[in-house]
């Protein structure tokens, strides 16, 4: 894969970016005093620790990465090389997904030790929500880039996608606390179905629609890429 | 053979600018053709087409028999691209970035090699953001040569170099065609189009306003004698006077003329102070194209 010549660079820019260090390592492990006092219990701190980790460490950080390759011209002079626009784009994003998906095994192995929640019994089904979670806000990222012009404008149009995820995808609050009419909208959040498909694991609950859900936004995802990003700086 | 062919080709930004308006030119394999032109004259807009990073809005381009944009795949691997601005990660070393490109390649030279090509390797651990803006465009060139290209696509390849690198980089292209590559050249310095291209096109506004050989673009202008007689006194040729009394004489004939002006001055026992003879050099063309075009 010629697309890991670039994962390989970007892994070692990841290590020496300090803002980009914190933002994906730590930044997730905060909520943890958070969704302890609200639910002690074992598996929604391992979901809920999942999607903040695609939160921050997949799309937060990857909008950065995006915006910050495009204006220092690099995306641009892959782009007259051997590579592929995909190849180019997976092969910056390849470090971040992979850290991430560490991260997300980390975290729930600590946190199934320390609890005592049992290996899923259906472990098909966050794999699934994981790898296709992976990839969602990779794509997402990708698509938010497109509309940002600096590093730091991230922080604000990251915040419609996060901010919607945090409140609206059953992450902080259980979405039964919604009536019935909202919690049919928040369902076709792209957050949601990830973590429908990790709850599946070790509950039963519904998963053809929320792996119906996930495909569609993988698929919006792909199509913005393609309308919407832009390889080089706006002049 | 030709490597490289472009055929009416037009490039039409979002707005509706037309920066290239139906350019076409060839190049031959082996060559070096030079693209010049006055700032926005469209050189590089021309170039970015061939490229293939984008299609034209109007004409077709080849390059080594394929389209460019279309077939990526097939023409990637045979050419090098010197951007006129390219990005690196400011955090890696000039190695680490030579390293991820060669990673991206089909046939790779040693990245050693590539760097000890444009005299930087004595820098391979040095990172990128601490080079110096010459540096950085040696650094590009290094990339660019670093598949082994047999087409060459040069955008300013010398802006911001000092002049002992530029006749280094220079040498460097001339191994390279006398190798057998073939290279397109965009630039602003006249000096390097004269002292490498075979053969070169002038653009201005987006069109090719002459083209051919240097000499074939140098001869159709006329050569120049300047000098600043005694006042007062009549000449033998016609000249035009500036206020400072300074003479300058246009000829297409310049040793017939020069021998007359001075078997007169010779005869006549008057000096010709600040005297200066010469052939139209491709600035001199290049200006008066310029000029004439405006």
């Amino acid at each position: 894969m010629r697309a890991v010549a670039i994962g390989q660079a970007e892994l070692k820019l990841f290590w020496r970016n300090r803002t980009a260090l914190f933002n994906s390592l730590i930044v997730p492990l905060l909520v943890v005093p958070l969704l302890l006092s609200i639910d002690a219990d074992g598996v929604p701190l391992v979901v809920g620790l999942t999607g903040f980790v695609l939160l921050m460490a997949v799309y937060y950080n990857l909008v950065t990465v995006f915006v910050a390759r495009r204006e220092e011209l690099v995306l641009k002079r892959l782009r007259v090389g051997e590579l592929t626009d995909p190849e180019v784009l997976f092969g910056a994003a390849l470090p971040s997904m992979v850290v991430a998906i560490g991260q997300m095994v980390l975290f729930a192995v600590i946190i199934g030790v320390i609890t005592g929640v049992a290996v899923p019994t259906k472990p098909w089904f966050p794999l699934l929500g994981v790898v296709g979670g992976t990839l969602l806000f990779a794509l997402l990222a990708a698509a938010s880039a497109a509309f940002t012009r600096t590093v730091e404008m991230a922080q604000v149009t990251s915040l419609p996608v996060l901010m919607a995820c945090i409140i609206g995808s059953g992450l902080m609050v259980p979405l039964s606390v919604f009536p019935d009419e909202v919690q049919t909208v928040l369902r076709f959040l792209p957050l949601t179905p990830v973590l429908d498909l990790l709850r599946a694991g070790w509950h039963d609950g519904p998963v053809l629609q929320p792996v119906v859900v996930l495909a569609a936004w993988v698929a919006a995802g792909v199509y913005a890429v393609r309308r919407w990003f832009r390889w080089e700086p706006r002049r | 053979m030709t490597a490289i062919e472009v055929k009416d080709l037009t490039r039409r930004y979002s707005g509706g600018f037309e920066a290239v308006r139906g350019v076409s030119f060839e190049v031959e394999r082996g060559e070096m053709f030079a693209l010049l032109g006055t700032n926005g004259a469209g050189k590089t807009s021309t170039v970015e087409v061939v490229e293939g990073l984008t299609r034209p809005a109007e004409g077709t381009v080849r390059v080594l028999g394929h389209d460019p944009f279309l077939e990526r795949k097939a023409v990637r691997p045979r050419v090098g691209v010197m951007l006129q601005e390219g990005g690196f990660p400011p955090d890696l070393t000039v190695s680490e970035a030579t390293t991820m490109w060669a990673g991206t390649l089909t046939r790779p030279r040693p990245v050693a090699e590539a760097l000890d090509l444009v005299d930087l390797g004595h820098r391979s651990a040095v990172r990128v953001k601490q080079l110096s803006g010459g540096e950085r465009r040696r650094l590009d060139l290094a990339l660019a040569l670093l598949g082994q290209p047999e087409v060459l696509f040069l955008d300013e390849p010398t802006t911001g170099l000092d002049p002992e690198s530029r006749r280094n980089t220079w040498q460097l292209i001339r191994t390279l065609l006398h190798e057998g590559t073939t290279v397109l050249l965009t630039t602003h310095y006249l000096e390097e189009a004269q002292e490498l291209a075979d053969r070169l096109a002038i653009m201005h506004r987006g069109r090719i306003v002459a083209r051919g050989t240097v000499s074939e673009v140098v001869d159709a202008y006329p050569a120049r004698i300047t000098f600043t007689p005694p006042a007062g006194i009549a000449l033998p040729v016609v000249a035009d006077l500036d206020e400072s009394g300074r003479a300058t004489v246009r000829t297409n004939t310049l040793q017939e003329t020069l021998h007359e002006l001075l078997t007169w001055a010779h005869a006549q026992d008057v000096v010709l102070s600040g005297l200066d003879a010469r052939s139209a050099s491709l600035e001199e063309a290049f200006l008066a194209i310029a000029e004439e075009a405006a």
